[in-house]
């Protein structure tokens, strides 16, 4: 399959030459088209930077990160917002949705923004809205809806544009366990039906046992690798589960 | 899509920074009824001098344009920081930078655009007022006409536009500058906190105390002694003022902490934990704008005070020096032509011409050192009037008469002088005046022009029996030049002495109408005329000009009124001009400050509330909190600026009494809490609707 991500060696260190603190120590691996992966790893261990690195938000100290072949840590200042609107997708924790514009503006916002004839956009909004279930609500602003809500708003406008790859940080951090569950269930079936590429970075092993395949982090290394393969969600889950009680016995800090 | 999200952010927040829309509508309202005021042919054919209004009015809009520039731009950038994370997703987006500052710009424009519209409309409405008021002073007829003046808008456009502009620009850059992780990532951004140490602070808050303690005696020493000229000692303390103020504010939330905190008892007394640690934490970072604040009302209280003493000292100037509507002095005495002249162009009601003799100073001076005007009194020669005279002088201003004994005396002076001399006749009530010892029976102080008319400050009223001794003493002195002029020489001890006589002929007249400034003019003209043919007579030289114009004084009510209202006016519209946009740009920074600091708040109030306190009583800690919070900025500006008045005050003491200088400080203090006030308690209903509404 084809290759959508690849990070090679990168190094991200903080702080200055007497204190130095490595975030990332360098971590290599490949994204294929259509997998859904999580990353793992208790707080601080360098989870949400990798993501903030690929996703351009943060720069690295050293080493590479392609996306399609282009080379995302060497792309000029002026072609970043380019880059970014053409090809990523983003889900935050606390939704980041543009609270002046209603749910079904807020997905049509990036529609407009890459350009996409006014015919096609609503279409496309109302198309996507319908599959994740929130056209009910398209007319409504963000603080009339709930949480659940909002983030699958924001999982429309992450994936409306057919970006290369979606990068979800904590997406159910901010939502209760009935609406987190719904979220993780759009996530998955998005990865199936339509193909999409996810990364998504979660301390939570229910929300990480959605992925296919998962990378725990450790003090800025990765320290394990597991796939779900065949297996049912469920024994997914115990098996990240028994990882974690590897990954650092205290289980406070990953839940 | 990215007009339509402009749009509506500017719709929120002008909602939100509710309080900063206002406060921009009605500074623009000021401006523009304040340009239209300048450019106004109205206002400015009202008198001579109040053609200079508009010639203030434009040194003062630079100081509204600072004022203004500094509340926007903070403003702005408040609300730039307060949605950075808003900036931050139109980034990741993939919205350009470019169009994000095109996005903010064009809000910004919008907010503005609106907030001009509104207040020229306002201000449109404001400038009738103040028009009305203008010419009710000048007892001018007004009828309310729509005037729209386009010089007036184009000014105001250029002074708020210019400002926004600026400010733009200096935003544009901000936006330009930060990275989106900053944005997405660095949540609040407080104020730098100057100082850490607790220690360092309790010492910094010692010495600020010491400045501001400093810098008060300085100033009333300096102001003690009217006679030196105010110098550099003044810019001394300014500046130490300055630097008090600031470290005032730097050291002052750890004093609190110090003070309150380490004392369990008080400490957890009430709400007071909550409160203090609430307010500890933001004046800690917010010390330098909250100097900045303190210092500009510390301005205002200060100007505001000099302004309105400056009026009560004018406005006393015409009460004393000018009951009578004419007065004519004169070194020769011949008042016929010039009665004529007046009655043909004025209706006169009283005319009295009388003598005013001079005799070498029997000694008064020193009775003048526990009044304000020493150290002014010419020690040399007093003014005397006869009790007929000044019976008569008393009469046309409807006083009642007094009678003196023949061994008796009084004295009449200007009411600031009445207590001190008083005080010093009381105990030495006996005096020798040409020769004779006589009594100082009373002080008498109704105003009969006594600011260098019938005597400067003050004059002797003798009995007639007394006058023909007086009138030998006065023609001795004035034998002693030729010319008539009022310089006079005499050897005394082996030196020189130099006395100034004053004209021995006056004349009062009180007419029907008050004169104009057009009489004034034709009548100096007039007497200038025949003064010159008089002296001419009496030199038998044309040449002698120069003097010759000096031996006749001519002063009118009319033509100082018109001068003292203009002057009047101008002060007071400058002074609550300024005044007022220097409040309300400092109350509307607080009050955005803890608005928009409400969402922050709200979480520990429902805290509070989740732990069992009702709604009331939150409501009631809040009103408490914000209450302190206006009250810092406020508090010592007032303990400041009360002695700072008191001591520059000195210097109007002359013209103005102590009452009325408290009476002044008070209307200075109540119209400021009452604009303060306004806005405290709109932020006080807003807060209140922030924490515990839904929304």
């Amino acid at each position: 399959m084809k290759k959508v991500l690849k990070v090679e060696q990168i190094q991200k260190y903080y702080g200055n030459k007497d204190n130095i603190t490595k975030a990332i120590d360098g971590i290599s691996f490949d994204v294929e088209e259509g997998e859904f992966i999580g990353i793992m790893g208790a707080s601080g261990s360098g989870k949400t930077t990798l993501l903030n690195c690929i996703s351009t938000i943060d720069t690295i100290s050293s080493g590479h990160i392609y996306l399609e072949n282009q080379d995302i840590t060497e792309i000029k200042e002026e072609n970043i917002a380019k880059f970014r609107r053409e090809n990523l997708g983003f889900i935050f924790q606390d939704f980041n949705l543009l609270d002046t514009l209603t749910i079904e503006e807020n997905i049509a916002l990036i529609l407009t923004i890459n350009k996409v004839p006014e015919k096609e956009i609503d279409k496309k909004t109302l198309e996507i809205a319908r599959k994740l279930g929130i056209e009910e609500i398209l007319n409504k602003y963000p603080y009339q809806v709930s949480g659940g809500q909002k983030q699958r708003c924001a999982v429309c406008r992450a994936i409306v544009n057919n970006p290369k790859i979606i990068l979800a940080d904590e997406p159910t951090g901010s939502l209760d366990s009935k609406a987190a569950r719904q979220l993780l269930e759009v996530m998955e079936d998005m990865n199936n039906k339509m193909k999409a590429t996810i990364l998504m970075v979660t301390h939570d092993p229910l929300s990480a046992s959605y992925a296919k395949k998962i990378l725990f982090l450790k003090d800025g290394k990765i320290f394990n690798k597991i796939e779900k393969g065949e297996k049912q969600r469920k024994d997914f889950y115990n098996e990240i589960l028994d990882v974690l009680a590897l990954l650092g016995g205290d289980a406070r800090d990953v839940r | 899509m990215l007009g339509k999200l402009s749009f509506r952010n500017a719709k929120r927040q002008a909602k939100d920074y509710c309080i900063y829309f206002i406060t921009v509508i009605i500074s623009v309202a000021l401006m523009f009824s304040f340009n239209s005021i300048a450019t106004s042919n109205d206002i400015s054919e009202l008198s001579f001098y109040m053609a200079f209004f508009s010639k203030a009015i434009s040194g003062i809009s630079i100081l509204i344009v600072l004022v203004m520039a500094w509340l926007i731009n903070y403003c702005m950038r408040f609300m730039l920081e307060k949605r950075s994370k808003e900036f931050g997703t139109y980034q990741i987006l993939g919205i350009e930078k470019k169009s994000i500052s095109n996005i903010f710009t064009l809000e910004n424009i919008m907010i503005g655009g609106i907030a001009f519209i509104i207040g020229i409309a306002l201000g449109t409405f404001l400038y009738q007022i103040f028009t009305s008021i203008i010419m009710n002073l000048f007892n001018q007829p007004y009828q309310i006409k729509i005037s729209f003046s386009i010089k007036a808008v184009g000014m105001t456009a250029i002074y708020f536009f210019g400002i926004f502009a600026l400010v733009l620009l200096n935003c544009r850059r901000k936006i330009k500058k930060t990275k989106v992780y900053d944005l997405l990532y660095a949540n609040k951004k407080n104020e730098n906190n100057m100082i850490k140490n607790a220690k360092g602070n309790v010492i910094l808050f010692t010495l600020s105390i010491a400045l501001l303690v400093g810098a008060i005696l300085i100033n009333n020493n300096e102001f003690a002694n009217a006679s030196n000229m105010v110098g550099r000692n003044i810019f001394i303390a300014i500046i130490m003022l300055i630097v008090g103020i600031y470290l005032f504010y730097i050291s002052i939330s750890s004093f609190i902490v110090k003070r309150y905190l380490n004392n369990k008892s008080k400490k957890y007394k009430k709400d007071n934990m909550f409160l203090y640690r609430n307010l500890t934490s933001k004046i800690n970072t917010m010390s330098l704008s909250l100097g900045t604040i303190a210092l500009m009302f510390t301005i205002i209280l200060i100007g505001g005070n000099v302004a309105l003493l400056m009026n009560s000292m004018i406005n006393n100037e015409i009460e004393m020096g000018y009951p009578y509507e004419i007065m004519i002095t004169t070194a020769d005495g011949d008042f016929s032509k010039y009665k004529e002249y007046i009655e043909k162009n004025a209706k006169v009601k009283d005319m009295y011409e009388y003598r005013l003799y001079n005799i070498k100073g029997i000694g008064l001076s020193t009775a003048f050192e526990k009044t304000p005007f020493k150290g002014a009194i010419d020690k040399e020669i007093d003014c005397v009037l006869s009790l007929t005279d000044y019976n008569k002088l008393r009469e046309i201003l409807g006083y009642e008469k007094v009678d003196l004994q023949d061994d008796e005396i009084m004295i009449n002076c200007l009411k600031t002088a009445k207590g001190g001399l008083e005080k010093y006749t009381k105990e030495n009530d006996k005096i020798k005046i040409v020769g004779k010892d006589v009594k100082i029976k009373e002080i008498r102080s109704e105003n009969i022009a006594q600011v260098g008319f019938n005597g400067s400050y003050y004059a002797i009223i003798v009995p007639d029996s007394l006058i023909p001794l007086i009138e030998k003493e006065d023609q001795r002195l004035r034998d002693k030049n030729d010319n008539n002029s009022t310089i006079v020489t005499e050897q005394e001890d082996g030196a020189d002495k130099i006395y100034y006589l004053d004209f021995a002929y006056n004349f009062v007249a009180t007419t029907e109408n008050m004169t104009d400034e057009k009489f004034y003019k034709e009548l100096s003209n007039y007497i200038i005329k025949q003064e010159r043919e008089i002296a001419g007579e009496v030199n038998g030289e044309e040449q002698n000009y120069n003097i010759q114009i000096s031996l006749a004084n001519v002063q009118t009510k009319g033509e100082r009124m018109s001068q003292t209202k203009s002057f009047y006016t101008i002060m007071s519209f400058l002074a609550f001009y300024v005044a007022l946009i220097f409040v309300m740009a400092t109350a509307t920074l607080l009050a955005i400050q803890q608005l928009s600091d409400s969402e922050k708040y709200k979480y520990r109030y429902e805290l509070l509330k989740k732990l069992g306190v009702d709604e009331l009583q939150i409501n009631r800690t809040i009103f408490k909190q914000l209450l302190f919070y206006f009250a810092i900025p406020m508090i010592l500006p007032v303990i400041i600026s009360i002695p700072v008045i008191l001591g520059v005050g000195q210097i109007f003491t002359v013209a103005v009494t102590m009452e009325e200088i408290f009476k002044n400080i008070w209307i200075m203090l109540g119209m400021f809490i009452l604009v303060y006030g306004i806005y405290f308690i709109a932020t006080d209903v807003q807060f209140d609707r922030n924490i515990n509404g839904n929304g």
